[in-house]
């Protein structure tokens, strides 16, 4: 026992004098290192350890509650089972971290606990606490329960001793002497953190103090005995979890209930064990005796059943485990249903396993919500009970044969679960902590995360055929390498008309191959049109797609590929915005399971071949549905030139500018990378120097192959760079005023493209795009890094800009693009009562995500305008 | 100038410990003793006032004077019988009579009067004077704090003695002066001790049944003052009641 005097606290004053020091005493720990904390949380438990049968001795001389035997039990396993589960923790600055990933965490103290002690676990529950503080550099501030302070402060003193021999700060812990509600609340409302465990007054009292609180609430553990289970194991684990210090550990059964089919068996192993069955009348004694009021009388707590029997008037053998009253009722108004922290054990007959739950739930709602519930059964066989019963019990521990008592604490019969004397009821319970509380419940958790990169990728289809007159070869593999039989072709009436599918047919034959035409896609295809043509593919069953045309009927066999493959998709799911393509929402669903899909480009721009988009227009709403998915990247790429030897010139023109812009709008994009800089830029130099030829070719009709080709491969490869780099804000305005005003695509592009260069380019934007890779407003220099590629040279990036400019409006003008919106919008009017709808949809629009420049819708409305009239103004 | 030589014991409607009340016309004095200090007198004048001021039926106060060397405090004569007396009378009626007893003190609950003392101040003092042991009084005072505090006209001492029914059939309630603010199940649990401590346990059921049943209130939110009031009541010191009393509040909170 320890002879050290203190001071003593037995007023407000004096509390406050301890606290004082106890707070100093903690700002000292909180410097100490992991070793130096490990030496003192050692030294502690072994002292306490030491000390667990004065200490138990004590606590029952003190409280008159419980056996000293299972005292001795709970002290130990306070400090040793306490002391085991965490020597090798961490709880002292860095506790992990992971350098490639630029994230760190570190744990400090919380500073004072106030820790409040039950009287039904006064020294054990207060060696735990000291401890879990004093690992984690906590100062830790005891207030005993009146009834039970001597042996709480006696084990506090120990613990304290052992811990300053060991190299603590004098004043680490501190207790109040006499213990007064007043001085408890002062002690709440002034520490950092509050440990309650004891009933819901004191836990109450800790949630109101206004510091954050890790109470606990009361348990009214029900144990269901299953036909299936081994009823010798059962019954006996429930004596022993009952009897282990008189039933005083709140975890600890207070009904037990069984079938019909072995209530008779169960009944005769309890007798047979030494528990006593109450008759009616002694029932009626021992429910006046327990409860009053609602109450649990404070004179059996903690007593024997003997003694308990005394009391009622009723007589039983000297050596009485449990006493037991058959009832009925499981709601409130039945004494035996309610907590009885003694042991008497209500037993219930149930009809079959699903009325059991019935009454457990019924018990666990009127007295033990969030805290324990335990089964028996054959865990092998009777799976689907076990779960039924998980599901149904609305507590924090389910345990499965296992007695409770034990079982709730944790490591004694399981060993995964957290040894604990607080054991936390979540928010059934009124709780923080759903858990058994331990050690990282008092610390505070540092988290330090470095800036780093976002991961990108590079994708593209697994093949790209080039080269003028490689459709033939390309196809050659249908037959040879991937052994396809049924072939289903999509296409629009144009090009079919016009013997486009001719070759594709002839060599489709040639391999033996059959195959279906589809020539039905008109320009921005609808819905209808797709599942048309999903209809047709189902009832065909192609193991091949082929695709040939612009950009509307390579989406359209995109989306029938879609339908095709997984009928059951909702657009509007597909279509959901997303701001990082590898966090999306939705997943998309797996493609190519059915049929390969091979992408034949007829026109030089919309780089849907290499692409893992498509757009499909919901024909009733009007409604277009932008999809993206890498499932969607068809798996071969043919870019023949052959066939756009004879576009004619308004669709050349139109194509080469929109390839121009996935080119420019990729560069700027924040996710851009050295690949599809690469191809963007590539891209650019090809299409500013061959688009004049082929535009010529298309008015003159006479054919230039070498423009074609180049201008075929340079969309292509724009196309790769945008399908991985993504588009901006050029695009956000161009889908909607194509859509609301019936401009071509590239043309829309064109119309809004000067402007958002402009826009992009500012040095000091309102707002600039999220993304870590993009780290300061830097487009203008990307821009200017643009204008050099294409042979500009400027004193500055200002001067490159405008020469960019100049350049692209060089080239708009000489393929026979006019520089305003108005031009081709001619009743302003018209426009103007589209602005505000298409400004707040364009700023919606997926393309506005990857954009250097994060846009106010204001300035979007701004952007519009500007290219409206074609007069820029600043935005 | 009124005296006290003025009144006969014809006049005596009520005796007790420290007061005297007299019929005076159609008034009532009621007149303290010196073991009441000023400020009780004054103070249970105020209640009253402010109970009346609600719009309750009670008797007003008509005025607090000084006869030679007593207070007292005037307020209207109400005619009639106890609802006490009724009940005892006509036994048969003793379930309808107690269902009206529930509908007055309903009624006083739907009231509030801000400036009425608080009940759960007054439980706390009541609990610190109690002679119980420092772990009881710690118990007691966990359990008051966390109980709620409502802001309901709690009569403090509302049994069928302090309800009068007029010839017209009107009910009144009178003695006002253990009267609060706070939570009605506080109020409900007196109740229900008082019914207990007057050898009617079964009418004790009976109310309980029928408060929680008309408020929808849970039996054992009105449970849980029971140690309260029992506690406070024990400051009254009354030796018959002191058995009784420790065992309801000898209880211990739920683990």
């Amino acid at each position: 026992m320890s002879e050290k005097k203190y001071p003593v606290v037995d007023r407000l004053e004096a509390l406050k004098k301890r606290l004082k020091a106890v707070r100093e005493a903690q700002a000292i720990y909180a410097e100490y290192s992991q070793e130096e904390v490990d030496k003192i949380f050692l030294a502690a438990a072994t002292a306490a350890n030491q000390a667990r049968l004065p200490l138990a001795k004590l606590a029952v001389e003190e409280t008159g509650m419980g056996v000293v035997e299972d005292k001795v039990i709970k002290n130990n396993y306070a400090a040793e089972y306490i002391y085991n589960a965490y020597r090798n923790t961490k709880t002292c600055g860095v506790i992990s971290e992971d350098k490639s990933a630029g994230y760190k965490v570190l744990a400090e103290p919380l500073g004072v606990v106030a820790a409040v002690i039950p009287t039904t676990n006064p020294t054990s529950t207060a060696i735990f606490k000291i401890l879990i503080s004093l690992k984690t550099r906590n100062g830790v501030f005891i207030s005993p329960h009146p009834r039970a302070r001597k042996c709480t402060i006696e084990a506090t003193k120990i613990v304290l001793e052992a811990a300053v021999a060991a190299g603590a700060p004098e004043n680490i812990v501190g207790w109040i002497d006499i213990p007064s509600l007043d001085m408890t609340h002062y002690l709440m409302s002034e520490s950092d953190v509050i440990l309650a465990t004891g009933g819901p007054g004191m836990v109450k009292a800790a949630y109101s103090s206004g510091k954050p609180a890790i109470g606990v609430g009361p348990g009214n553990t029900p144990a269901i005995i299953d036909d299936s289970a081994d009823i010798l194991l059962a019954v006996n684990s429930i004596i022993h979890s009952k009897t282990f210090d008189n039933g005083m550990i709140c975890a600890s059964e207070q009904s037990v209930i069984v079938p019909e089919s072995i209530y008779d068996e169960v009944k005769a192993e309890f007798k047979r064990r030494g528990c006593y069955f109450l008759d009616p009348e002694e029932t009626d004694k021992v429910r006046e005796t327990m409860i009053i009021n609602g109450s649990l009388n404070a004179r059996i707590v903690g007593q024997s059943a003997y003694k308990i029997a005394e009391m009622a008037g009723v007589e039983v053998p000297a050596s009485t485990k449990i006493l037991l009253g058959e009832v009925e009722i499981a709601d409130d108004s039945e004494a035996f249903a309610h907590e009885k922290l003694s042991p008497v054990l209500a037993m219930y007959k149930a009809k079959d396993f699903s009325h059991a739950l019935d009454i457990a739930s019924q018990l666990i709602a009127d007295g033990g919500m969030g805290h324990t519930s335990s089964v028996y059964l054959n865990e092998r066989r009777e799976k689907e009970k076990l779960n039924a019963f998980t599901e149904r019990m609305k507590t924090c521990r389910i345990l499965v044969n296992t007695p409770s008592s034990h079982g709730g604490i944790g490591d004694l019969y399981n060993f995964k679960m957290t040894p604990s004397m607080t054991l936390g009821c979540g928010s059934w319970g009124g709780n923080s902590v759903a858990e058994n509380v331990g050690v990282k419940h008092l610390l505070n958790i540092k988290t330090v995360a470095e800036r780093r990169e976002n991961m990108l990728w590079f994708r593209a289809p697994e093949k790209t055929y080039i080269k003028p007159g490689c459709l033939p070869f390309a196809l050659d593999e249908l037959g040879t390498v991937n052994k396809r039989e049924r072939a289903f072709v999509v296409t629009d009436e144009f090009l079919y008309k016009n013997g486009y599918t001719k070759q594709i047919e002839e060599k489709l034959t040639e391999l033996g191959i059959r195959y279906q035409v589809f020539s039905e896609v008109a320009p921005d295809p609808t819905l209808a049109c797709a599942r048309k043509g999903a209809e047709q593919m189902k009832h065909f069953e192609p193991d091949v797609i082929i695709a040939l045309g612009g950009g509307s009927p390579m989406d359209a066999a995109k989306i029938m590929w879609v339908l095709y493959e997984h009928p059951e998709v909702d657009f509007m799911d597909m279509a959901m915005r997303f701001m990082d393509i590898r966090k999306r929402v939705y997943t998309f669903p797996k493609m190519g399971e059915k049929a390969y899909f091979i992408a034949i480009p007829t026109t030089s721009g919309t780089g849907s071949e290499v692409t893992p988009f498509a757009v499909i227009t919901d024909e009733k709403t009007g409604v277009k549905y932008p999809l993206t998915d890498y499932e969607l990247m068809p798996d071969m790429a043919v870019v023949d030139s052959d066939l756009m030897m004879n576009a004619p010139p308004s669709l050349t023109a139109a194509s080469g500018i929109d390839a121009v812009s996935h080119a420019l709008e990729a560069y700027a994009s924040v996710m851009a990378t050295d690949f599809t800089d690469g191809l963007a830029i590539k891209a650019l130099q090809t299409i500013f120097e061959y688009l004049p030829q082929a535009y010529d070719s298309a008015v003159s009709k006479k054919p230039a192959p070498e423009a074609r080709e180049k201008m075929a491969n340079a969309a292509t490869m724009a196309g790769m760079a945008f399908a991985n780099a993504f588009l901006g804000v050029m695009h956000s305005t161009a889908h909607k005023l194509g859509a609301f005003h019936h401009i071509p695509h590239g043309i829309a592009n064109a119309l809004m493209m000067t402007e958002v260069l402009r826009f992009n380019a500012k040095e000091a934007p309102t707002k600039m795009g999220t993304f870590p890779q993009y780290d300061h407003p830097k487009t203008l220099a990307r821009y200017a890094e643009i204008a050099r590629a294409l042979g500009e040279e400027g004193a500055d990036d200002e001067e490159l800009l405008e020469k960019l400019i100049a350049k692209i409006n060089r080239l708009k003008e000489r393929i026979g693009i006019k520089p305003a919106i108005k031009d081709y919008v001619p009743d302003e009017e018209a426009f103007m009562s589209t602005l505000d709808e298409m400004t707040e949809q364009a700023f919606d629009d997926q393309c506005t995500g990857a954009n250097p420049r994060y846009p106010l819708m204001s300035e979007i409305k701004q952007l519009y305008l500007n290219a409206y009239y074609g007069e820029h103004k600043e935005v | 100038m009124v005296t006290l030589k003025q009144f006969n014991e014809d006049q005596v409607i009520y005796r007790t410990e420290g007061k005297v009340i007299y019929r005076d016309g159609d008034t009532i004095l009621k007149v303290f003793d010196e073991s009441f200090t000023k400020s009780d007198i004054l103070n249970e004048a105020l209640n009253q006032a402010r109970v009346e001021e609600t719009g309750l039926k009670v008797p007003r106060i008509l005025e607090v004077l000084k006869i030679e060397d007593h207070w007292a405090i005037r307020s209207d004569f109400i005619p009639g019988k106890t609802l006490e007396t009724l009940m005892k009378e006509s036994p048969e009626k003793e379930d309808a009579y107690l269902e009206r007893f529930v509908d007055i003190q309903i009624e006083i609950f739907s009231h509030e009067a801000a400036l009425l003392n608080v009940l759960k101040e007054k439980m706390r003092r009541r609990i610190d004077q109690s002679s119980f042991d420092a772990t009881t009084r710690y118990e007691l005072q966990t359990r008051l704090a966390a109980l709620p505090t409502h802001k309901k006209i709690c009569h403090g001492d509302f049994n069928p003695s302090n309800i009068i029914i007029t010839p017209e059939d009107e009910a009144y309630v009178i003695d006002w002066s253990h009267v609060t603010q706070g939570n009605a199940s506080a109020d409900a649990a007196l109740t229900y001790m008082l019914f207990h401590l007057a050898g009617r346990p079964d009418l004790a059921q009976k109310y309980l049944k029928l408060f929680c049943l008309k408020t929808d209130t849970a039996r054992q939110y009105v449970q849980r003052w029971m140690p309260i009031v029992a506690a406070s009541q024990s400051t009254k010191n009354k030796p018959e009641e002191r058995e009784f009393l420790h065992r309801w509040v000898d209880v211990a909170d739920y683990q």
